[in-house]
């Protein structure tokens, strides 16, 4: 009889009926028995029943840009992303890993870039406030930590030339960092016993979940703002993308962040002063 | 046999862990500004510390001394090492298999819980 995968749309062949893996994707699935006033040939599939009911009914709306346009597509999903997440994660197709990609490379590199240009301009007096804090903060006896001292000082003196070459590395630091937080991500979900879809539900939920990254067009709050949006999108996504309960996506969310903080701090720091000293060069 | 997209983008941004350890020193910054947040308010390490060291050692062969920073940071790197390779013969055109569906049991699970406990504990009682 054939059978089509709900995870990548393909059909195939198969003799037995049951729970069985897609030979495609891999991803399990249920091929039910012939009903008798069935057709014996059509193609039909059930999704596994643990977890709830599969994302990926149409697609996103940038799933489906190749009918709306790119622009009005990309606004379309950052705005259900923002607003109407569990909508946007419901139609999410697990099957379409490049556009998910695409989406979060354009808005986290774009925006990326606006935001460094628009603090390199704003806050540039800003930086040497700090620097003159914390020298009278020394002459008083307290300790600041050498490496915030020479980060402040990198920051400070670096040129429009600079900020513009990190700026447009932005794009590939997202691709990395997208790969990253997934990757550390899904190996949370496995160990907490929450990835019942594999690593492209959680790759939809950690990709859409960068939209609020919009918000570091605003000077000052608006990276603090994406950050907190971002785990909290991020659980939302894990939660539908997953078919798993809010106190697992919540955990699964969460982990990363508390468990590796230091990590994130010092891949953050690495990451800014690599980008300093290559525009130093 | 071609990598689908999703191989593509984990092996390159292990390359890039590996190549960052590779090329970045251990004692001029940016690696040298590094310090664990955790380690200086509590003075215990968290449960990554190490994993630098680790990185820059097993890049360079020094496995003893990459296990000897963080057990879990030399399995990591060595892991990330055979994804690049696994990733690069599949794009060669050799034959290599799928990465297999990792499924996780219970006692999988808890069996790796009580490897990073291990890990933790190790960098705990380290001088």
């Amino acid at each position: 009889m054939l059978a089509r995968c709900p995870n990548c749309r393909e059909t195939f062949s198969t003799d037995r009926t049951g729970l069985q893996d897609c030979p495609h994707c891999r991803k399990p699935l249920v091929v039910p028995g012939a009903a008798p006033e069935a057709p014996p040939q059509q193609p039909s599939f059930v999704p596994p029943q643990a977890g709830g009911p599969e994302p990926g009914g149409g697609g996103t709306p940038w799933e489906r840009r190749d009918r709306l346009g790119a622009f009005e597509a990309w606004k379309q999903t950052v705005w259900q992303a923002l607003f109407e997440p569990g909508k946007l994660f419901e139609s999410a197709r697990l099957d379409r890993g490049p556009a998910q990609l695409g989406f979060a490379v354009l808005t986290g590199g774009v925006f990326s870039i606006i935001g460094q240009l628009l603090e390199r301009a704003l806050f540039a007096g800003q930086r040497e406030q700090v620097m003159k804090m914390i020298e009278s903060v020394q002459r008083e006896g307290a300790k600041v930590p050498p490496f915030i001292q020479k980060m402040l000082t990198q920051s400070a003196e670096s040129s429009w030339a600079q900020t513009i070459l990190i700026a447009l590395l932005a794009p590939a630091f997202v691709f990395i960092l997208v790969y990253l937080n997934a990757a550390v991500t899904h190996g949370f979900a496995l160990l907490l016993g929450q990835a019942r879809r594999g690593f492209p539900a959680t790759f939809a939920a950690a990709t859409y979940s960068l939209a609020p990254l919009v918000l570091l067009v605003i000077p000052g709050c608006g990276s603090l703002a994406a950050l907190i949006w971002i785990i909290v999108l991020t659980g939302v996504g894990l939660k539908i993308t997953h078919g798993i309960g809010s106190g697992g996506a919540a955990a699964v969310a969460l982990a990363p962040y508390l468990i590796l903080c230091c990590g994130g701090c010092a891949v953050a720091i690495a990451a800014g002063a690599a980008f300093s000293r290559m525009g130093g060069g | 046999m071609k990598a689908t997209v999703h191989e593509l983008g984990l092996a390159g941004a292990a390359l890039s862990l590996l190549v960052a350890a590779a090329v970045l020193p251990l004692d001029a910054p940016p690696l040298s500004w590094m310090a664990c947040p955790l380690k200086a308010a509590t003075g215990l390490p968290c449960l990554f510390c190490g994993c630098t060291h680790a990185f820059h050692h097993a890049v360079r062969g020094e496995m003893a001394a990459a296990f000897g920073a963080s057990p879990l940071g030399a399995l990591l790197a060595i892991g990330s090492a055979l994804l690049v390779i696994w990733t690069a013969l599949r794009l060669l055109g050799m034959p290599a298999p799928r990465l297999p569906q990792v499924a996780a049991p219970r006692r999988l699970r808890l069996l790796v819980a009580l490897g990073l406990a291990a890990n933790w504990a190790w960098l705990a009682a380290r001088p």
